[in-house]
């Protein structure tokens, strides 16, 4: 999908824009995020099916939420989907965080809270790497995919017709808080090619 | 300048079916649009240039705040959902008759809104009517449940169906097996019941089957599962039952089935019913050879004169 060069500025690029993404992060909600060194892999079709092997351990149940976005460029730009999947995490300290009433959380809140922080998320991080390569993101509702599920439903419902995707994972820690999520970025081929281009075009300027 | 969209756009954002209001980053509110007018009772001019939170004070402002300063920081959309938020703001609806929801549904799009040099200046909220997709979701929710009612209900009888009741069996026994607390059944079979359906017909077979089945569940506790298990047959789950406790509550179920005729057209027809009884053990090779010793002890009190309870024989005590 991509060659060494490729993928070598295409990890540069996504590393500073998720630096920009921690600073907005701790800048909104008042603490320390930490953010993992973005892992770009490509995933072929005959793979999806056991992919989660590549990021979680199978045995507990997670909570899943997706985000589509697509470019201001229409076709000629960024489009996929995001999945926030959220491990352990401490609804209380969650609602500190985003300034809910943490006393009643009832299964709406807590669902508004990871829905919430998923949009936060994906608004910091994919708008941090569509700058870094000149493209303006629009995005769809985020919704619940599931709660409490298994983790292989995650790459369960990738759909087949897609022969490969170009996946970019990045884990938030929140210091001194329990709370542990790793974003799932995926990008169809179609929009991998417009990346490359744009990815060639860096590479050219250096 | 003579684009007629100009023209037009302050008029459709006026009266567009949808709410759209402006506020600055205190909240302030700097346009109100008709629907926001129509649906709040309160007219542009009472709202503008005042805190929202002011105007509306049922709004949680702490959560509001943070919502929309997340848009002037990120400078990206948020959202809220009915799904999860029922309404932002507390507006009447327009199914006050065919509905009993209290407020208006809502999905809210949070947007900021730039200057020329891209600063936030300002977040437009746009608010959607979702009143008629949750009644919807909420009508088919309510038939789903039914569905799963009626897909385990016996019609007959009402109880309990065959499959419901042996899947129940199933559950209870892999709990037991890990809680390691009593569990009995009860498989019991209406004495002489082709009888009542050769000399009376099945109308009256089936008032029997219904009546017997009735005034046994009234008087089973709540955890106890009764099903229907073939034509004249039931079963009962007893879980955190043994054996001897288990053998008193079926012999008053007995005792009532036998102490009042069934009445079908005014003509009595007397019933008892024969009972076989069995608390799980460990060692029974899984729900199939539980049924079959169960069923073993109801064919035994068949055999030695009906209208009684008998305790299997466990091939292992």
């Amino acid at each position: 999908m991509l060659t060494e060069d490729q993928r070598d500025c295409l990890q540069e690029t996504v590393n500073v824009a998720m630096g920009k993404a921690g600073d907005v992060l701790a800048r909104l909600l008042d603490v320390f995020v930490t953010l993992s060194v973005p892992r770009i892999i490509a995933i072929e079709r005959d793979e999806f099916g056991r992919a989660h092997n590549k990021f979680f351990d199978a045995t507990t149940p997670v909570s899943v939420v997706r985000q589509g976005f697509y470019s201001s460029r229409h076709s000629q730009g960024l489009r996929g989907e995001c999945i926030l999947v959220f491990n352990e995490t401490s609804y209380r300290e969650l609602a500190e965080l985003m300034s809910y009433d943490h006393n009643d959380l009832d299964e709406s809140a807590e669902t508004e809270l990871l829905v919430d922080v998923t949009n936060v998320l994906c608004g910091a991080c994919l708008g941090g790497f569509a700058e870094q390569v000149g493209d303006t993101l629009s995005y769809s509702r985020p919704s619940l995919a599931g709660r409490q599920v298994p983790v292989e439903s995650i790459f369960a419902s990738i759909a087949t017709s897609n022969d490969r995707i170009l996946l970019i994972s990045i884990s938030f820690k929140i210091e001194n808080r329990t709370f542990d999520c790793t974003m799932l970025l995926m990008m169809p081929a179609i929009a991998v090619t417009q990346l490359v281009e744009v990815l060639d075009r860096l590479l050219e300027a250096v | 300048m003579t684009d007629p969209t100009t023209k037009l756009l302050p008029f459709i954002v006026d009266r567009v079916n949808m709410g759209i209001f402006v506020l600055d980053r205190e909240l302030n509110v700097l346009m109100w649009n008709r629907f926001m007018a129509l649906h709040s009772g309160k007219e542009a001019e009472q709202v503008v240039g005042r805190p929202v939170t002011e105007v509306f004070p049922e709004t949680n402002q702490r959560w509001l705040r943070k919502k929309v300063e997340s848009v002037f920081m990120l400078g990206n959309l948020a959202f809220t959902s009915w799904e999860q938020r029922p309404y932002v703001m507390a507006f009447p609806h327009h199914r006050p008759i065919t509905s009993d929801v209290d407020f208006m549904r809502q999905d809210c799009t949070f947007m900021p809104l730039r200057n020329k040099r891209g600063q936030v200046t300002a977040v437009c909220v746009t608010v959607n009517d979702g009143t008629d997709a949750f009644i919807y979701q909420s009508q088919l929710q309510e038939a789903m449940v039914k569905l799963e009612a009626a897909n385990r209900t016996d019609g007959l009888t009402k109880v309990n169906n065959r499959t419901y009741w042996l899947n129940r069996l199933e559950e209870e026994v892999c709990r037991v097996e890990r809680h390691e607390t009593p569990l009995t059944v009860t498989l019991f079979d209406l004495d002489h019941f082709k009888q009542v359906n050769d000399t009376m017909g099945h109308l009256a077979g089936d008032q029997v089957l219904r009546e017997v089945a009735e005034r046994v569940q009234k008087m089973l506790r709540t955890s106890d599962v009764m099903g229907r298990y073939g034509g004249e047959e039931f079963g009962i789950l007893l879980p955190h039952t043994d054996l001897w406790q288990a053998m008193q509550v079926v012999d008053r179920i007995r005792q009532n089935i036998a102490a009042k005729p069934v009445v079908f057209n005014g003509t009595e027809i007397p019933v008892t019913a024969s009972f076989g009884v069995a608390q799980w053990h460990q060692k029974l090779a899984r729900v199939d050879e539980f049924l079959s010793v169960t069923d073993e002890a109801l064919y035994e009190a068949k055999r030695s004169g009906r209208d009684r309870c008998i305790a299997a024989k466990m091939p292992y005590w």
